[in-house]
C-alpha cells in the first residue's frame, strides 16, 4: 500500500489539528495519523482553555486562521476574564470548556475539511533520503509517501504513567502510546531528553458536598476567543474552590517514601509551574493551605477536576488525601491522579519555521518540543503547519516576531535558549507585553494570516470594516462634550471636572475610571453606530499612550538586528574575534537573525559586533 | 548597533595638553551641536569642513572653543559627524564631554567610531581586521576588570540592587501570571518603599562618581575666605613645595586659576575664588555667585580665617554655608597668635596655620590626602570611574523615577512593573545580567504556584 501525499502529520493534539488543517486549508494534499481517532483533539488535562499568556495565545491563532479559539468559543460553558482588576494587557480569557464536546467539534471539523484525510495509525518510521523526508510507515504495515512530516506527537512517545508502585507503558488517560518512533528520532540523529507532568483525580460530582463550598461564576459581558463568534457563549457551569488543610499535609509528608517524585522512581524533569501537591507542600511548608479549583469536565457527564492537586502517590494514599479536603470528605474517585514521562526533543534543534536544522521537510510541533499547554502546541502546530505549507510552495517562510506576537515570543524562545523544563507561556516571558494583548490579536495577525491564505473573505471582511470603524472613531470621538453634560457624568464615575471648556471625547476616554463601554452607554447618540470592540482599541491607545510610545521606541530600536539576516552556511569557526563558547552555541543554534544571535546565552555584545563587522564584510566581499 | 545612536568620545590622549578635541557621530548631532555651541551663525547652518569658532555653553561650562562639522557621508564615520576643539586639560574635556551626554549623546564603546567608519565603508577590510581586535581588547579588558577589586566590588553592588529589583518584580508578575492563586499581592506601598530604598542607594553610587574622577582628574581644592585672609599665601604655601609639577591648567570659564600638586600618589587641584570680596551685600553679587558654582562643584572647601582677628558675622554667615561640605578651616597667622574659637562640631577639621612661617601646611597636606584615601574605604572601594557605568546608573535612575511617579499616580501594577524592568535593564548593562529567565526562576523559588 502506498499513497501519496503533500503532507503528512503524525498526531491529532492541538498541535495536530492546527498543522494539519493550515496545511489543508492552504491547499496541500494532507494525511492525519492518529493513535486512536478518539483521541482527536483531546482535553487530557485541564477541562479549560485560556488563562494568562494562553488566552492571548488562542486569540493570536485565531487572528491567523487558525481553528482553536473557534471551537473553544463554542464548547464553552463557563469563561472569565482574569486580572480584570488590573491592564488590559495582562488581561487574559480562561474558560471551561466541556470535554467532549470540543473533542467532537474538533474531530467533526477535521472531517469536514477538503483536502484532509484522517486515519488511525501508529507511525513508526520517518522516511528519509538525502536528508529529505520522503515518507512515513506505520505499525500497521502502511507506507505513505510525503514531501514533508510534521511530528505532534505529544506525550505518547514511549509515554509511561505512573501511580505510587504502579507504572504502566501507555499514554495519557491509558490511551495507547507511541513505541517505535522515538527509535526512528533517535536513528535520524536527534537527542531524546525525558520530561514529565502530571493530572490530578477526577472526582464524581454527586459525591461531593458543593454547599461547603465557595463558588466561582462566570462572566458574561467579556470577549471571546475568536472575533467571528458571534454569539457569545452562556455561562452554564460552575466552578468551586477548596483548601488543603493540616491533615492533607501531614498525610503528604508521613508519606513521602511512597511518592514516585521523591522515592527515584521518576526520572523525568518536571515543569517549576506544574508542580503536583506533594512538591507544593515539601517545598513550601511554611503555607498552611493550598487553594484547589473544582472544575466540571462537561455538561454530558458528573466528572469534576480538582486543579492543583496533581499528584502520583498510590491510590489508597489519594483517596484519604481528597477525602481530607472540605466538602469532598465523601468524593469517590472516578479516575485516579497520575504522573507521566515521555520522550521529546531539544527545540533548538530546530529553525523558528519548526523545521529541523538536520532533515529537510521535517517538522515539530507541541510537547515533543519540550513545551507544555493546549494553547502552545496549538500555536506551533499553527505555525508548523503553515511553514511546511509556504516551503512546498516554495515561498518565504513565516517566522512571527517577538515584538507582534506572544507565538513569535513562544517559538523565538524554544529554538534559541534550551529549556530544561516543559515551557509555559507566561506575560512575563514577553518584552513588549503591553503591545501584545489579546484585544488586539486581529489587528496585529490578520493581515499576516491573509497572506498566507488561512483568513478567509468573510474573515477578511469583518476585519477591513472594523479596521474602517477604527479610523472613523478618529474624528468622532473629536467631538467636544460640554461642561453640562459631563458635570454628572464624572460625578456618577468618581472623576473631577476641573475646567469649564468642555471635553472632547478622548480627553474623556483618557481618565483612569472611564472606559468605552461607559461613554458607549452615555453618548449612545453620537457612538451608537460603532462597537464597543473599536472604541476600546481608542480608550487602550489613549490611555496607555506613553507606554506605548516608549515601547514603539524599543522596539524600533531592536529591528535593525532583527532584520539582519544570518546566512545559513556561515561557520562559526571560521570567523576570527568569536569567543570559543559563542563560536560552539552559534554553530549550534544556527541563529536566522542577528537578534536571534543576541539572544543566546553565552552570546556577547561584543560577539554581537564581530559578527556585525564579519557580515558587512561577507557584503562587501559580494 | 543601532544607527539611531548619537555617540561621543573625547579623541585626544587624556593629560594635560594645551588643546583637547571631542567628536561626536550620528544623525542628530548637527541638532546637539547647535543646542550647545553659538559662532556667528547657527550650527546648524554650518558649511561642512569649515572651521568655526563660538562658544560652548552648557551647563556650568563655558569655553571659547573651535566647531567643524563633517556632513555625511564625507566624515570617518560615514555618519554626520561635529568636532570640538576645546581648551585641554582633563577637568573641562570630561565636562565638556559629559554636558554631551547630558544632552543626547551616548559614550562610544571602544572601537566604535572605527567600527562605524567600517560599517559605512569608509574604511578598508584590512582596516577591520585591526577593528575586531580593538573590539576584542576592550572584551578582554572587561574581563580583566571583572578580576579588578574596584570594579568586582561596583558590580556586586550593582547586582545586589538588581536582585533586590528581581524580586520586586517577581512578586508583581507573579500575580500577574498566576491572578487565581491566594497569593499575598504587593501592594503600592511595598512597591515604594523597595523603589525609594533602590533609588537612595544607586544615587550613593552615583555619588562616587565624583570621587572616581577625583582619582583620574584629581581632587578639586577650593580656596575660599576673604582676600586679606592669607588665601593666595595659602596656595603658594601648597604649591611652593612642589613647584616641578605644577602645572598651568586655567580654567577657561573662569574668572579663577586652577594649579595643580601631587601629594603621595594624589593629584590635588587648587581652585583659587577669586570672586569673593569683601563687602556686607556680596550675596548678590555676581562674583559671590561664580564662587558658590566652584563650591558645588568642589570635593574639599580649604575656609581660611584670619586668626588674629575676631570673627565677625560674614564670617559667620559663610561658615554656615559650609556646613554640607567637606571643609577644614585654616586658621591662618598662626604666628601672630589666635584670638578666636572655631566650633569644631561644625567642621571636619580645624587646623591652624601659618603660611609664613609655613607651619602647618605639611599637615594640611596630610589631611587632604587622608581625605581621598579614607573616602576610598568608606564607600566600600565602589567608585564609579566608567563613564558607560555612569551613564547606565544615570538611565536606570530615570526609569526609577517613572517607575515611583507611575506609582504614586495610582498607575496599575501591571505597567508600573515595565517601568522597574527597564531600570533593571539599565543595571544589566553594568552586570551582564538582563536574561529574563532570572525573573522567571525567581518567581518559582518563592512561590508556591501552579495547578
Amino acid at each position: 500500500m502506498n499513497k501519496n501525499y503533500d503532507a503528512i502529520v503524525i498526531g491529532s493534539g492541538h498541535a495536530g489539528c492546527e498543522s494539519a488543517l493550515a496545511l489543508a486549508r492552504m491547499g496541500k494534499k494532507t494525511l492525519m495519523l492518529s493513535l486512536n481517532l478518539d483521541s482527536i483533539a483531546f482535553l487530557a488535562c485541564n477541562p479549560s482553555i485560556g488563562g494568562t499568556a494562553k488566552g492571548h495565545l488562542v486569540c493570536e491563532i485565531d487572528a491567523l486562521g487558525g481553528q482553536m479559539g473557534i471551537t473553544a468559543d463554542m464548547a464553552t460553558i463557563q469563561r472569565r476574564m482574569l486580572n480584570s482588576s488590573k491592564g488590559y494587557a495582562v488581561q487574559s480569557l480562561r474558560v471551561q470548556a466541556d470535554k467532549n464536546k470540543y473533542h467532537t467539534l474538533m474531530k467533526k471539523v477535521l472531517e469536514e475539511q477538503e483536502n484532509l484525510h484522517i486515519k488511525q495509525g501508529e507511525a513508526s518510521e520517518i522516511v528519509v533520503e538525502n536528508n529529505c523526508v520522503v515518507g512515513v510507515r506505520t505499525k500497521q504495515g502502511a507506507e505513505y509517501s510525503c514531501k514533508c512530516a510534521i511530528v505532534c506527537s505529544g506525550v505518547y512517545l514511549k509515554s509511561r504513567i505512573i501511580v505510587g508502585e504502579y507504572s504502566k507503558d501507555v499514554g495519557p488517560n491509558g490511551f495507547a502510546n507511541a513505541t517505535d518512533l522515538s527509535e526512528s528520532l533517535l536513528s535520524l540523529g536527534f537527542e531524546l531528553r525525558r520530561f514529565k507532568t502530571g493530572t490530578p483525580a477526577r472526582v464524581q460530582g454527586r459525591t461531593i458536598d458543593w454547599s461547603k463550598l465557595e463558588v466561582q461564576k462566570g462572566e458574561d459581558n467579556i470577549q471571546t476567543f475568536s472575533t467571528m463568534t458571534a454569539e457569545k457563549p452562556q455561562n452554564v457551569a460552575d466552578c468551586y474552590l477548596t483548601y488543603t488543610n493540616k491533615n492533607t499535609h501531614d498525610l503528604i509528608l508521613d508519606n513521602l517514601d511512597k511518592a514516585p517524585m521523591y522515592n527515584g522512581a521518576i526520572e523525568g524533569t518536571g515543569p517549576r509551574y506544574c508542580p503536583s501537591i506533594e512538591s507544593k507542600v515539601v517545598k513550601f511548608s511554611d503555607k498552611e493551605r493550598h487553594q484547589l479549583f473544582l472544575e466540571p469536565e462537561g455538561l454530558d457527564t458528573d466528572e469534576i477536576y480538582i486543579q492543583g492537586f496533581s499528584t502520583s502517590m498510590p491510590i489508597d494514599l489519594q483517596e484519604k488525601m481528597i477525602n481530607s479536603l472540605a466538602g469532598l470528605e465523601n468524593a469517590h474517585i472516578m479516575r485516579d491522579a497520575y504522573a507521566i514521562e515521555y520522550d521529546c526533543i531539544d527545540a533548538t534543534t530546530l529553525y523558528p519555521t519548526l523545521e529541523s536544522k538536520q532533515i529537510s521537510g521535517l517538522y515539530f510541533a507541541g510537547q515533543i518540543n519540550g513545551t507544555s499547554g493546549y494553547e502552545e502546541a496549538g500555536a506551533q502546530g499553527l505555525v508548523a503547519g503553515i511553514n511546511a505549507s509556504l516551503k512546498l510552495d516554495k515561498k518565504e517562510p513565516l517566522i512571527l516576531k517577538r515584538s507582534e506576537s506572544y507565538i513569535g515570543v513562544l517559538i523565538d524562545d524554544i529554538v534559541t535558549k534550551r529549556t530544561e523544563e516543559p515551557y509555559r507561556m507566561m506575560t512575563s516571558r514577553a518584552e513588549y507585553r503591553l503591545t501584545l494583548r489579546q484585544d488586539n490579536a486581529d489587528i496585529r495577525l490578520t493581515e499576516i494570516g491573509r497572506k498566507c491564505g488561512l483568513v478567509d473573505n468573510n474573515r477578511y471582511n469583518q476585519f477591513i470594516q472594523y479596521l474602517k470603524e477604527i479610523d472613523e472613531l478618529d474624528s468622532v470621538l473629536d467631538r467636544v462634550i460640554s461642561p453640562k453634560e459631563l458635570k454628572e457624568f464624572f460625578e456618577s464615575k468618581s472623576e473631577v471636572l476641573s475646567m469649564n471648556s468642555g471635553l472632547s471625547l478622548k480627553d474623556v476616554l483618557r481618565r483612569a475610571n472611564i472606559t468605552a463601554e461607559d461613554i458607549f452607554e452615555k453618548f449612545n447618540d453620537i457612538l451608537g453606530g460603532y462597537s464597543i470592540r473599536a472604541i476600546k482599541q481608542w480608550e487602550i491607545n489613549l490611555k496607555y499612550s506613553g507606554y506605548l510610545k516608549r515601547q514603539e521606541i524599543q522596539i524600533n530600536q531592536a529591528k535593525k538586528q532583527e532584520e539582519q539576516s544570518l546566512p545559513s552556511d556561515i561557520d562559526y569557526n571560521d570567523i576570527k574575534g568569536l569567543r570559543l563558547e559563542a563560536r560552539q552555541k552559534l554553530n549550534n543554534i544556527r541563529p536566522l537573525t542577528l537578534a536571534q544571535a543576541s539572544r543566546i546565552s553565552g552570546v556577547s555584545p561584543a560577539d554581537i559586533s564581530v559578527l556585525t563587522i564579519y557580515l558587512k564584510t561577507l557584503a562587501r566581499n559580494k | 548597533m543601532n544607527s539611531d545612536r548619537n555617540i561621543v568620545a573625547i579623541s585626544t590622549a587624556l593629560g594635560n595638553g594645551g588643546i583637547s578635541i571631542i567628536r561626536m557621530s550620528g544623525k542628530s548631532v548637527l541638532k546637539i551641536a547647535d543646542s550647545v555651541f553659538s559662532a556667528k551663525i547657527p550650527v546648524t547652518q554650518f558649511e561642512p569642513r569649515k572651521l568655526y569658532l563660538g562658544t560652548f555653553e552648557h551647563g556650568d561650562i563655558k569655553d571659547k572653543c573651535l566647531c567643524v562639522y563633517f556632513k555625511s557621508p564625507f566624515s570617518y564615520t560615514g555618519e554626520d559627524m561635529v568636532e570640538f576643539q576645546c581648551h585641554g586639560g582633563m577637568t573641562l574635556t570630561n565636562r565638556i564631554f559629559e554636558e554631551l551626554v547630558a544632552v543626547g549623546c551616548e559614550p562610544a564603546t571602544k572601537g566604535e567610531f572605527s567600527k562605524l567608519a567600517f560599517l559605512n565603508g569608509k574604511i578598508s577590510l584590512d582596516e577591520a581586521e585591526g577593528v575586531i581586535d580593538i573590539i576584542n581588547a576592550e572584551s578582554e579588558s572587561e574581563l580583566k576588570c571583572g578580576y579588578n577589586l574596584m570594579q568586582g566590588r561596583l558590580k556586586e553592588q550593582i547586582e545586589k540592587e538588581q536582585n533586590v529589583l528581581t524580586e520586586l518584580l517577581a512578586k508583581i508578575e507573579v500575580s500577574l501570571d498566576y491572578p487565581e492563586e491566594d497569593l499575598e499581592e504587593e501592594t503600592r506601598e511595598g512597591v515604594l518603599s523597595v523603589l525609594k530604598d533602590v533609588k537612595t542607594d544607586l544615587k550613593n553610587i552615583l555619588d562616587t562618581a565624583s570621587f572616581g574622577r577625583c582619582i583620574k582628574d584629581g581632587v578639586r581644592v577650593l580656596i575660599f575666605g576673604r582676600t586679606n585672609a592669607g588665601k593666595s599665601s595659602l596656595l603658594n604655601s601648597l604649591l611652593n613645595y612642589d613647584r616641578a609639577i605644577v602645572t598651568d591648567i586655567q580654567g577657561t570659564t573662569r574668572d579663577t586659576l586652577e594649579e595643580v600638586f601631587q601629594y603621595k600618589g594624589f593629584k590635588f587641584i587648587l581652585v583659587d575664588s577669586a570672586g569673593i570680596r569683601q563687602s556686607s551685600d556680596v550675596v548678590e553679587s555676581i562674583g559671590i555667585n561664580k564662587s558658590l558654582k566652584e563650591l558645588e562643584s568642589a570635593d574639599v572647601v580649604l575656609y581660611i580665617i584670619d586668626g588674629s582677628v575676631a570673627l565677625d558675622d560674614e564670617d559667620k554667615a559663610m561658615m554656615k554655608s559650609l556646613s554640607d561640605k567637606k571643609c577644614i578651616v585654616c586658621v591662618n597667622k598662626a604666628d601672630l597668635g589666635t584670638c578666636i574659637e572655631i566650633d569644631k562640631e561644625m567642621f571636619d577639621d580645624v587646623i591652624s596655620i601659618s603660611t609664613k612661617t609655613g607651619q602647618g601646611v605639611e599637615e594640611l597636606k596630610e589631611i587632604l590626602y587622608n581625605f581621598v584615601s579614607s573616602k576610598n574605604v568608606n564607600n566600600g572601594s565602589v567608585v564609579l570611574t566608567n563613564v558607560r557605568h555612569i551613564d547606565a546608573i544615570k538611565r536606570a535612575m530615570t526609569e526609577l523615577e517613572n517607575a515611583i511617579d507611575a506609582t504614586n499616580n495610582y498607575i496599575n501594577l501591571d505597567l508600573v512593573s515595565i517601568d522597574i524592568k527597564n531600570v533593571w535593564l539599565a543595571l544589566g548593562d553594568i552586570t551582564g545580567n538582563s536574561d529574563n529567565e532570572k525573573i522567571i526562576d525567581d518567581i518559582f523559588s518563592k512561590f508556591c504556584v501552579g495547578k
